[in-house]
């Protein structure tokens, strides 16, 4: 390295070396996030109305949370929403100052600028009334100052304000910073959307949508639009995301009953109808919500998960008629009594009725169990469609026949004495073979109506026929059924049931099991302490 | 162009030809002695070249920069986050003071094991020192203008430790911090200093001891070939080519690799649990928590003047070469390892 | 000989390699110094702004806001709204406007302004600054420039 030559060569390596390194730094500096937040622009109103709210240490928190929304960027202050009229039911001076200022700003305000939101939402069954037309469980099984704080709060996403609008925008997008992530999170749905008898955000928990959700969504932006025809920016859907965001073929919409065709939550699940005119039948919601869906996943997927689930909703439909036979028939022959006061009825014995076991069941029935298990089994709430849905019906019912019969109703004592296995299935059959996810074995070979009836098919196939005639189900789905029902051997996996493969897999956990219970009946099951009970021993 | 050349030596009128030759002598025809074609021999050119960037990259950053305890954190932040390429300048600077420091270190060592301080030398020794002392503080100076925690409270120490120096201490510390404490003239003093009056006093001093060099020759050092000598160009201007890409490669991946952080930004209120200077400040901060503060003082005051002037004493402790060598490898590896220890013991602290 | 031009080839190529990497480099290195001291020339980012709504400024009437601290006023004219800043174009003084002469008037030079922004008399050497303007239904928009915060912008 001494010689001319050599140094020449050591200014080409090391030229080289800085050229790459300093091609390096480039790449760093062209990595740099250059975020930066826009400056807000705070007019002369709103000026004043956050240097008095500061100096008098009123509310300051809402300034900050207002200098995050995109109000603040966009020149929306404290005055543009919260400008009152004289007369206005919520209008009062702003102490220090000769402002008139609305307490309550309403939808009328927000429509102002978001007309189309608060049209559509006044048209969804967010803004319904239902909960006032059928009052009872707060009218009179409970009181006012119960449900102030219970009942009220969250039925005041459906207030009918004084001025004529419906609803309070900042139920779900909360004020000031209306951050539409936090829209998005499936805990502000589910701040009402749960509890015993609309358990959507223990579904959504429960399902593998809400599982991967709970998993990844620590790293994603939920602040997104969807107004624009974009694809799905998540990985996995949230509340907004089938209920109300859009993607590329359905718009965005604010009026959460466009995409549902079940009224699953009504005594009796049937076909929404809500309105007609302009949202279209319940085949035209469907489609929109099937339209989300395909956003992920193939069409054999999701039109066999909702055709099981709407014959889950037709199933129940049965099991409800049962329960309103007993009490009509109860209350028609005096075991049971509708609340009654200066000849007017204060209790419908299809629909409430608090004091009386049968009622008691039929409530429960359909307004919590039954609940539970249609809506587990339309929202992937597996243990919801069971335990808590299916299982607990099947008791209700058990128990008001139970109920009946102790009280003298002959028709019930028949049922309640039977030891026939039948005795659980007093009412209609629907069934599907198969499910969505795909051909088990050995699953169907249990049932105890399907080893018991040769005709069973038969009448579930005269079952689903009738609703499909009724209109319950569409042209597609009953297509649908009738390639699985004309395929049931494969579908329902009978057809390899009792095949060597299939067999010896069986066979070894029927092994195993012996194993097990051998062991139980060794271990605990046999045993007989010495010490003896201090009952029959004194 | 003749009519160029003739318009321009009418305006210019000095002797052209005299003017290139003894630029020529200078640069290009300057004999240099064989052992300067080994590495360890080119250690004084190295800090220059850093000195060279550090002003380079230090103009640069003063365009952003702004002096002021409100802004000066800000402004460090701006520079290395929004700025395009900022992060990389502020890396070089810094890296290129902590390397200066220690090019610094081994052109010292080399220099007093070679023994090259000795007559006619000794005033450029001296120089050499003064131009040391110059350094450090401009990198105290430098590290206290980034307004950060550390730095704050390294200045606020490292000033209190000047109150201590005899008779002047007092009146040097109200003078660095322009007042009583650290506030916004003592920034702007340091700013001062750094940018201004010690780059002033460098160049001078630089300047000198290059001249001085010149006019002595390169020292030979026994063991080479006497006598024998090679130009300044190609040979030694490749190699400072060399260098100089080397340094810059070095510096920018050290910028990548371990990027020099702004830390939090001051706070007068909160001490914060370890300050400790920069490194190269590591012996003294150890070596004065041993002893008590006088003595430490004291002793640290004659290790600088035997420092200093060490070429006046070393011919003072004999009259035979050999034992004179003896004696300063001596002095000189005891020092070494002193200083050593006393930086690594400081640092595993 | 030809192992000689071979040779001359080659030292040639070399050094053609060795001074194009140095120049590489060093060009480089300038180029990234000049990058830093040239802020990049960031393209305005627009949004909108909402600076009225139409039933608080009738036909004929105008409405200053302020913008910050910049004065702007929102006038109703027959062919719709127009947005003007209030920063006189003469000298930087806040203009006033006269309802009853449906003009602009700038007390300190007495430059006068027509209800479009144009210049009627005075020293102002063009009309006021005028603002792009969106109406939305009842909404009266403006695009201003988006400003980032801090003290560098």
């Amino acid at each position: 390295m001494d010689t001319v030559k050599g140094q020449q060569w050591l200014i080409g390596i090391f030229s080289t070396l800085l050229v790459v390194i300093l091609i390096i730094v480039a790449g760093m500096e062209m990595k740099k996030s250059h975020q930066t937040k826009p400056e807000i622009e705070i007019d002369k109103t709103t000026a004043q109305c956050i240097s008095c709210h500061e100096k008098k240490g009123i509310a300051v928190k809402q300034i900050d949370a207002w200098k995050e929304s995109k109000h603040a960027v966009m020149g929306i202050g404290c005055y543009e929403c919260h400008e009152a009229k004289k007369g206005d039911f919520d209008a009062f001076t702003c102490t220090g100052s000769d402002i008139l200022i609305g307490r309550h700003p309403t939808p009328k305000d927000c429509g102002k600028c978001h007309e189309q939101q608060v049209k559509e939402f006044a048209n969804s069954k967010h803004a319904h009334q239902f909960w006032l037309l059928k009052n009872g469980d707060r009218a009179v099984f409970e009181f006012p100052m119960a449900t102030r704080h219970g009942c009220e709060q969250c039925h005041q996403v459906g207030n009918i304000w004084p001025d004529g609008s419906v609803g309070e925008c900042d139920v779900c997008h909360a004020k000031h910073s209306f951050s539409k992530a936090v829209a998005r999170q499936p805990e502000t749905c589910g701040e009402c959307h749960m509890g015993p008898d609309h358990p959507q955000i223990e579904l959504y928990n429960e399902s593998k949508h809400g599982n991967i959700f709970k998993a990844k969504s620590k790293h994603w932006n939920m602040n997104y639009s969807t107004t624009d025809h974009q694809k799905i920016p998540i990985e996995v859907p949230v509340c907004t995301t089938c209920h109300m965001d859009g993607n590329e073929t359905q718009p965005m919409t604010h009026n959460v009953s466009a995409r549902l065709a079940t009224e699953s939550q009504a005594p009796w699940s049937f076909r929404t109808v809500w309105d007609k005119e302009h949202l279209g039948d319940w085949k035209k919601k469907r489609e929109r919500m099937e339209e989300i869906c395909a956003s992920c996943h193939a069409p054999d997927f999701y039109k066999m998960y909702f055709l099981t689930a709407d014959l889950v909703n037709l199933q129940y439909d049965e099991i409800r008629r049962q329960f309103v036979y007993w009490t009509k028939k109860l209350t028609h022959e005096g075991l049971i009594h509708r609340l009654k006061r200066d000849g007017k009825y204060y209790s419908n014995p299809v629909l409430n009725g608090w004091d009386e076991l049968p009622e008691h069941e039929m409530y429960y029935g359909w307004h919590h169990e039954g609940r539970r298990f249609r809506m587990g089994a339309e929202m992937m709430g597996a243990d919801y469609t069971q335990w808590h849905g299916i299982w607990e019906i099947q008791e209700d019912l058990t128990e008001l026949i139970k109920w009946a019969a102790e009280h003298g109703d002959s028709e019930a004592k028949k049922i309640a004495k039977s030891n026939d296995p039948t005795k659980f299935i007093t009412f209609s059959l629907y069934d599907v073979p198969g499910t969505a996810w795909g051909i088990a074995a050995k699953t169907n070979t249990t049932p105890f109506v399907y080893n018991t009836f040769p005709d069973y098919w038969d009448r579930v196939y005269k079952n689903v026929e009738t609703a499909y005639k009724r209109g319950l189900l569409s042209d597609e789905q009953w297509e649908l059924w009738l390639k699985r029902y004309k395929n049931k051997e494969y579908y329902l996996g009978l057809k390899y049931a009792n095949t060597p493969q299939v067999d010896s897999v069986w066979n070894f956990y029927k092994k195993r099991n012996e194993i097990d219970f051998k062991a139980m009946k060794e271990q605990v099951i046999d045993m007989v302490l010495p010490g003896k009970n201090f009952f029959n021993n004194k | 162009m003749s009519n160029v050349k003739q318009w321009l030596k009418e305006r210019f009128p000095i002797d052209y030809d005299k003017f290139v030759e003894i630029n020529e002598r200078i640069f290009i025809k300057e004999p240099i002695p064989e052992h300067m074609k080994k590495w360890w021999y080119c250690m004084g050119a190295t800090p220059l070249i850093l000195f060279s960037l550090q002003a380079l990259t230090g103009i640069f950053l003063a365009f952003y920069f702004v002096p002021s305890p409100e802004m000066a954190y800000e402004s460090v932040r701006h520079i290395v986050e929004d700025v395009r390429f900022g992060f990389w300048i502020r890396g070089l600077h810094r890296w290129g003071a902590n390397l200066m420091i220690l090019s610094l270190f081994l052109h010292i060592t080399r220099v007093f094991f070679t023994r090259a301080y000795q007559k006619p030398r000794e005033l450029n020794w001296v120089i050499g020192v003064v131009l040391f002392g110059l350094a450090l503080t401009f990198s105290f100076t430098g590290y206290s203008l980034t307004y950060n925690q550390l730095s704050y409270w390294a200045a606020t120490v490292g000033t209190n430790l000047i109150k201590s120096v005899p008779l002047i201490g007092e009146s040097l510390l109200y003078f660095l911090r322009g007042g009583q404490e650290v506030t916004a003239n003592t920034l702007t003093r340091f700013y001062m200093l750094h940018v201004w009056f010690l780059p002033l006093f460098l160049v001078f001093f630089l300047f000198l001891h290059i001249v001085v060099l010149r006019l002595h020759g390169v020292s030979e050092p026994e063991g080479f070939p006497k006598g024998k000598y090679f130009p300044f160009y190609p040979h030694h201007f490749y190699k400072i080519i060399i260098a100089t890409l080397f340094l810059l490669a070095v510096m920018s991946s050290l910028t990548i690799i371990l990027p020099p952080g702004i830390g939090l930004p001051a706070d007068p209120t909160t001490t914060p649990f370890h300050i400790k200077p920069e490194w190269y400040f590591y012996p003294t901060y150890r070596f004065l928590q041993l002893v008590p503060l006088k003595v430490g003082i004291y002793v640290t005051g004659a290790f600088l003047l035997a420092f200093t002037f060490w070429p006046f004493i070393e011919p003072l402790l004999s009259k035979k070469n050999e034992v004179r060598r003896k004696i300063s490898y001596g002095v000189g590896a005891l020092t070494l390892i002193i200083t050593l220890g006393l930086t690594i013991w400081e640092s595993l602290v | 000989m030809i192992n000689e031009e071979n040779q001359k080839r080659r030292s040639f190529l070399k050094n053609f390699a060795i001074i194009g990497a140095l120049f590489v480099a060093v060009g480089l290195f300038f180029r990234d110094l000049w990058l830093y001291l040239y802020p990049p020339r960031k393209k305005k980012k627009f949004h909108k702004y909402l600076v009225a709504k139409t039933d608080s400024v009738p036909l004929g009437k105008a409405k200053e806001i302020k913008l910050g601290k910049d004065p702007v006023f929102v006038v109703h004219l027959p062919d719709g709204y127009r947005v003007f800043s209030g920063i006189c174009t003469h000298l930087g003084c806040i203009v006033r406007w006269e309802e009853e002469k449906q003009r602009f008037f700038c007390p300190c030079h007495k430059g006068v302004y027509d209800k479009t922004g144009k210049v009627i008399s005075g020293p102002p050497p063009r009309p006021l600054d005028q603002f792009k303007v969106e109406e939305e239904k009842n909404l009266v928009y403006i695009y201003i420039e988006q400003k980032t915060g801090g003290p560098w912008s």
